[in-house]
């Protein structure tokens, strides 16, 4: 991982022409390079990050020098504000410089875009004149909206990319969320055809990746014989705004093992049940809030029967960069499984490179709109 | 001939459509010469760096196996003695820096057995300390055995393994054995086929993982990638295009490592290297390897045997030399004193002699005079139809200028019209070239025309470099080839018959070199590239070696 980028070299509040945009990033890297040295231009993708509000924006904008870090790109930051319409769009550019090791520099650029009410569609016409050509082209879409309620505007910039990012974290309708995205998933699967290649990414999904891996591990009928048949109850508990994390959790259980949701219900912030029939029999699971921590799962109950025996495994977060399985009613040692630290930026970063279309999620998701139907009635 | 692939194990529903390079199964990792320096140097770093970075399994562990190297190894708490042994290799060479709260969950799984190689009672105990280790962490009996012991022992190792009980049969579906063996696999052909034979009393070929760390650098993997995943390379590749090929791995060591501060010697691998030489340390295993990678014929699956399949058809295609072939073709060289970094250093037979003094033996007959070759350059033929008169020029030695490995493909010049008409200054050849290390990428060296009105042709390279786009950490071959074994992906490791087929080209150059007077060895100073007579290889064909 390369260090953090430095600070810009040009006022990032001046405006510059749209027509002008291109010989600005030139001057603004001539100038780091008087400064730092050799210092090289760095694409692999181009990235369009949508905000809808100032804050997002400038959160998002917060998080470019580690994502750049991670996977140089061009970005191309969309401020699509509400309100009443502005006269067209406003641009400002940004080049950074950061070290990638064996003394090299790499410079990545920054411009952001800037609109409001109707002219806010005129955004991807300014990005199509921004794009680096040959490169691909990623959506971030950086607002905590599902992307399914993300109107023309996210419809039009999703048109020619090759990967539409989004954060399911702190959604605040999940059940609906959920559902919606489902649907929407499918379009952009479909609607990927013709020879062109598109996949949408959940980073909430991303971030499930070692429980995912820890619950295959912890089940896996080669270490423990007779427990994935034996699951008579499962619970997941998770911290504030980590719901839909822990429903696609579920999701990705229920489709792997093959369980059909009977029934399903809600008491609002404490917790979600569902009942599924299981190919051996029926079983339940609840999706617990806790009152605080941080948002994400923190402990997965299965209780199953371990060596013959009634036991349970309790899978659970051991500090910030740990996960343990810990077997309940037979002998053992916690193991345990590292979860490398990784930020919000580096995510994205990690992710950008990584555009393989994964079919558990596409049908994990299925699975949860199922299990959102049950909730919603 | 392609091998069964793996037996069908025990299939987990929920990883059933996951790619299963990513997903190393559930073992016990049981290092054979635990305490050695291959364990404390590379392999104990290399397993704490997977663990840091999230890919172990979770059910895992690590139990070393052997007699002590040091005092304080021999009596006192077995576990604590490799744990501190550890977190020494690690402090000192791992990629990443050693952290508490990693390092305490590393040493939670990492046990030592006390216990003479060829001690039967050793390996009994050895065989419950697995038992309770499975039991502790829910491991299913599965083993990876590594063999990082000194090549005489290997087949001592091997049978009491097996004679205590401890290979599962390789149709065994709930818990697998597999064994890496390391090189060198033999000094000849025949003692190649001596330690495949050795190893094939206890474990299958679809349990055996000879290792070539070589073979788990990315930028040798991406060869493949680059060849088969653009279009515009593969129809270039070939004996139409392409003039010649050079690869070269040059080192700046030597066989003595001393402490920059001091001086003072803290590890000589004269030991294995003397009566070894480059050809087998280097040409045998690394080079072919690399090779078989860049000549090999689009496989048709990347499953292992079928990549393996055309890498030996690569090796079974390499045409062998005749005693003049290797008088014309091959050329050895020994360093002697010279200056490498602004640094005076020893020239190869001064260590040789050193390192028997400090360890109070008489030195050998063979090496008062060592003719060990510390420098190979040869030029060698792909017999097939796409290869056929394409020179590949190999050189590799010590205490050369600087360390750098590459490939470089010297595609075939245009035509002497228009540009190229002037044959007093000719153009500079297209040349791709993959640099290994360091600083690993590829770049293009391609004409092009300087601005201004008249008209000048001038070379200029297109760069990719590595680390600029993915970052500085890329994990070490060893930390790739640990995760494939535990996988069961053999890939990227040497069949036999690739083993064998790698001797059968090399020996008809030992043979030759055993039977001509050590004389003729060629000297070169140490900081040079090697002997004149390498370069004069390569101007009797009109070629000259690529600056680096």
């Amino acid at each position: 991982v390369t260090s953090a980028a430095k600070a810009p070299v040009a006022d990032e509040q001046a405006p510059v022409p749209l027509d002008e945009v291109e010989k600005e990033l030139s001057r603004q890297l001539r100038l780091l390079q008087k400064k730092d040295g050799l210092v090289h231009r760095v694409r692999m993708s181009n990235l369009i990050v949508v905000a809808r509000t100032r804050e997002e924006a400038n959160r998002a904008a917060g998080d470019v020098p580690g994502i750049v870090a991670v996977h140089p790109a061009r970005v191309l930051l969309l401020v699509a504000l509400p309100g009443a319409d502005t006269s067209g769009v406003t641009s400002y550019v940004r080049v950074r410089g950061h070290e990638t090791g064996h003394d090299r520099q790499a410079c990545t650029e920054q411009v952001t875009l800037e609109a409001a009410g109707a002219s806010t569609l005129r955004l991807p016409f300014a990005v199509r004149s921004l794009l680096v050509g040959d490169l691909p082209t990623n959506v971030w879409w950086a607002t905590n909206q599902p992307p399914a309620m993300g109107g023309p505007l996210l419809a039009e910039l999703s048109e020619r990319v090759q990967q539409i990012i989004y954060d399911s974290i702190g959604w605040l309708e999940p059940a609906r969320g959920v559902a919606a995205t489902a649907v929407w998933l499918t379009h952009i699967d479909r609607d990927g055809g013709a020879g062109r290649w598109r996949v949408a990414s959940d980073l909430n999904w991303r971030r499930l990746k070692y429980w995912r891996r820890l619950v295959a591990q912890a089940l896996d009928p080669a270490s423990a014989p007779g427990a994935i048949e034996s699951i008579r109850e499962v619970v997941v508990e998770h911290g504030p705004h980590a719901v839909v994390q822990a429903w696609e959790l579920v999701s990705f259980l229920a489709q792997r093992l093959g369980w059909q949701v009977l029934t399903g219900r809600v008491q609002p912030n404490v917790e979600i049940a569902w009942r599924f029939m299981a190919p051996s029999g029926e079983l339940r699971v609840r999706i617990r809030r806790l009152e605080q921590g941080p948002p994400e799962i923190r402990r997965l109950r299965i209780e199953c029967a371990l060596q013959g025996q009634p036991a349970a495994l309790e899978l659970l977060a051991q500090g910030p960069n740990r996960l343990a399985t810990v077997p309940q009613g037979v002998g053992g040692a916690p193991r345990t499984m590292t979860v490398p630290p990784s930020t919000l930026a580096e995510l994205i970063g990690r992710q950008l490179s990584d555009r393989e279309r994964d079919p558990v999620f596409t049908e994990s998701m299925s699975v949860a709109q199922s299990l959102a139907r049950s909730v919603l009635g | 001939m392609a091998v069964a692939e793996h037996p069908t194990r025990l299939e987990n529903p929920i990883t059933a459509a996951m790619p299963p390079t990513l997903l190393p199964q559930p073992c016990v990792l049981v290092i054979l010469g635990g305490d050695g320096d291959l364990a404390w140097r590379k392999l104990l770093p290399a397993v704490y760096n997977l663990n840091v970075d999230g890919v172990l399994p979770s059910h895992f562990a690590v139990v070393c196996f052997g007699l002590p190297s040091t005092k304080e190894g021999e009596s006192g708490d077995a576990d604590e003695y490799i744990r501190s042994r550890a977190r020494d290799g690690i402090s000192r060479f791992s990629r990443q820096i050693l952290e508490e709260n990693h390092w305490n969950d590393f040493a939670r799984g990492l046990f030592f057995v006390r216990g003479s190689f060829n001690d039967a009672r050793a390996y009994g105990q050895l065989k419950a300390k697995l038992i309770e280790v499975d039991h502790q962490f829910g491991i299913p009996g599965s083993r990876v055995y590594y063999l990082a012991v000194p090549p005489p022992l290997v087949e001592t190792c091997v049978v009491h393994v097996r004679d205590a009980g401890m290979v599962a049969d390789p149709e065994e579906h709930v818990a697998f054995t597999r064994v890496v063996v390391e090189k060198p696999i033999g000094k000849d052909l025949d003692s190649a086929r001596d330690v495949i034979r050795v190893v094939a009393q206890a474990f299958a070929e679809n349990q055996t993982y000879r290792i070539d760390h070589y073979l788990g650098k990315e930028t040798v993997q991406n060869v493949l990638v680059m060849r088969f995943a653009n279009s515009i390379f593969e129809p270039l590749w070939n004996q139409k295009y392409i003039d010649h090929v050079q690869i070269t791995v040059s080192e700046e060591e030597g066989l003595v490592h001393a402490d920059p501060a001091t001086g003072e010697v803290v590890a000589s691998r004269v030991g294995y290297y003397e009566g070894v030489g480059a050809l087998r340390d280097m040409v045998q295993n690394h080079m072919l390897q690399v090779l078989c990678m860049v000549a090999l014929e689009p496989p048709y699956s990347l499953t292992p045997d079928v990549v393996r399949d055309a890498k030996s058809s690569v090796l079974n295609c390499l045409r062998l030399m005749s005693p003049d072939d290797v008088k014309r073709d091959v050329v050895r060289g020994q360093y002697i004193e010279g200056d490498v970094n602004g640094q005076l250093v020893a020239g190869y037979r001064y260590e040789v002699r050193e390192f028997f003094k400090s360890r109070k033996q008489p030195i050998p007959p063979k090496s008062v005079n060592s003719t060990t070759e510390t420098f190979v350059a040869l030029k060698l033929y792909v017999d097939n139809w796409r290869w056929s008169g394409v020179p590949f020029y190999l050189r590799t030695g010590k205490r050369l200028p600087k360390r750098a490995s590459e490939v470089a493909i010297q595609f075939k010049d245009v035509p002497p019209v228009l540009f190229n008409a002037h044959p007093d200054v000719p153009l500079e050849p297209t040349v791709l070239s993959l640099r290994i290390q360091p600083e690993e990428g590829l770049s293009m060296r391609i004409a092009s025309k300087l601005p201004g009105p008249k008209l000048r042709i001038y070379p200029v390279k297109m760069e990719f470099n590595y680390s600029s786009s993915f970052g500085d950490q890329t994990p070490e071959a060893y930390e790739r080839l640990i995760l494939d074994v535990m996988a069961g992906d053999a890939t990227l490791f040497m069949r036999r018959d690739a083993v064998e087929a790698a001797w059968r080209f090399c020996m008809p150059i030992l043979e030759a070199w055993e039977r001509m007077p050590a004389l003729n060895l060629p000297e070169y100073q140490a900081g040079t590239w090697g002997p004149i007579e390498s370069d004069r290889l390569m101007e009797s064909d009109g070629r000259t070696w690529r600056n680096l």
